[in-house]
């Protein structure tokens, strides 16, 4: 099964998906459990809870994958964000504080497992950290606290004693950097 | 606001990011200009990229397995089935019956839940009630989610801790009504609504608390059913527990941080 999912696109997987092929489901999760668990846990520090809220992500995308629309973004864009707000809804419903920031920013080596990774998302993944870390710091740094933790502005403002004007110019600076460094890598 | 002044805060509207008066300022803004919402999908699209700065992590081998057994369970409409979906009366699709069966087991609950502590007949109509989950549980082997909830609501209508909450409906929702009931010492709750219109694909309602001073704090999203109602399980924060608003406002699918669209039920501030 995996070999003949490999070759369709995330746009038609979720698409088969939406007609109940439970091979295309299964397809989907072999395909996105790593970038989705890695978020998942990144956000919740607790593997327990990540893998629990990873099947909930999934149930997810199994019941409301007639609800993508491509031309609203990308599969990847819609699957991460699934993940992203129930692995916060989580974090928010367990009553457990959000973690300090230097944890948050931790960057222990990569664990992969025995899993084989898509070729094209480890891709992916490669241009997008190299974009990263050439943004400046700050810029970076209030990117990682907004997506990672939920924070609004104001919180991040507060979290490092810096005024609102300042984090706002950051978030919107690094944001169209990060933008605009990938459509360079796009282009090459 | 200006028009620029709207697309300056795009990029944290993508991160969520954005606090709720602007969120909800944008919120509206994006409803009528085709540009900034053209523009927040590629901010989206970016912003979800930032996934991969996520150190790559494996979940165990045995989460695969529970999707496969719970979407099995789930009793996925096969494309006949899903043509039959819309026909009315009499349908062929038996967890149709049996969802409307728990659901007018829910309202009957909702009906009791007013009394109950007043009238000892009803504390003798909970116990059998009670018995008549543990039947239909069996019935509905299918439904796990709403038969986990059940439970939740018999323990917390029976707990010497339980509180009651009520909620109106506002301008929007004339006819919509809610009650949340919690536990004092768990904090766990369940909320019950009815009369809340059905939404749009890409919306749902979601449950705030608002303790006095505080910004909202966001509870669970949720959708109604076909017939209105919808019985949800929430935690109540420790903040909320005394003295809280509780509203309800409708947001986007997947839910928002902060309420930025209309607010359609809302509890008494004290």
């Amino acid at each position: 099964m995996q070999a003949e999912t490999s070759q369709i696109s995330d746009n038609d997987l979720l698409k088969a998906i939406a007609r109940g092929d439970e091979a295309a489901l299964t397809g989907c999760y072999d395909r996105y459990r790593l970038i989705l668990f890695s978020l998942i846990l990144r956000i919740l520090h607790d593997r327990h809870e990540a893998e629990d809220v990873l099947q909930e992500v999934f149930l997810q995308v199994w019941r409301r994958a007639k609800d993508f629309d491509e031309s609203r973004g990308r599969a990847f864009t819609w699957l991460v964000t699934i993940a992203r707000s129930r692995a916060l809804d989580r974090l928010r419903a367990s009553g457990s504080r959000i973690r300090s920031v230097t944890e948050a920013e931790a960057d222990p080596p990569d664990r992969m497992g025995d899993a084989a990774e898509d070729a094209v998302r480890s891709e992916e993944a490669a241009i997008v950290r190299q974009a990263l870390a050439e943004l400046p710091e700050e810029q970076r740094r209030t990117l990682l606290m907004a997506y990672f933790e939920g924070l609004t502005q104001s919180e991040i403002a507060a979290r490092l004693g810096d005024p609102l004007g300042t984090v706002k110019t950051r978030m919107r600076s690094g944001l169209m950097k990060l933008r605009e460094l990938l459509r360079d890598q796009r282009r090459e | 606001m200006t028009h620029n002044d709207y697309q300056e805060r795009l990029a944290a509207y993508a991160l969520d990011a954005l606090d709720p008066v602007d969120s909800q300022a944008l919120g509206e803004h994006l409803s009528n200009c085709m540009q900034c919402r053209d523009e927040l999908i590629g901010l989206r699209d970016t912003s979800a990229l930032l996934a991969h700065a996520a150190t790559a992590q494996a979940p165990g081998d045995r989460v695969r397995a529970q999707i496969v057994s719970r979407v099995r369970a789930e009793a996925a409409p096969t494309p006949a089935q899903v043509v039959q979906m819309p026909v009315r009366g009499k349908t062929v699709w038996p967890n149709v019956l049996r969802l409307a069966a728990a659901i007018a087991f829910v309202a009957l609950l909702a009906g009791v839940i007013v009394l109950w502590r007043r009238d000892s007949r009803l504390q003798r109509e909970i116990a059998r009630l009670s018995r008549r989950v543990d039947t239909q549980q069996n019935q509905m082997e299918r439904d796990r989610d709403l038969m986990a909830q059940q439970k939740e609501a018999l323990v917390l209508l029976t707990s010497a801790n339980a509180k009651k909450i009520e909620l109106n409906g506002t301008q929007v929702a004339q006819n919509a009504r809610a009650t949340v009931m919690f536990d004092e010492k768990t904090g766990r709750a369940m909320l019950f609504t009815q009369g809340l219109p059905a939404l749009a694909a890409d919306k749902a309602y979601e449950v705030w608390f608002i303790p006095k001073g505080h910004a909202p704090m966001p509870g669970k999203v949720f959708i109604v059913d076909p017939s209105g109602h919808a019985m949800i399980a929430d935690q109540m924060p420790p903040e909320a527990m005394n003295n809280a608003v509780i509203a309800i406002t409708i947001e986007p699918k997947s839910g928002s941080a902060a309420p930025t669209g209309a607010i359609y039920l809302a509890s008494r501030a004290s």
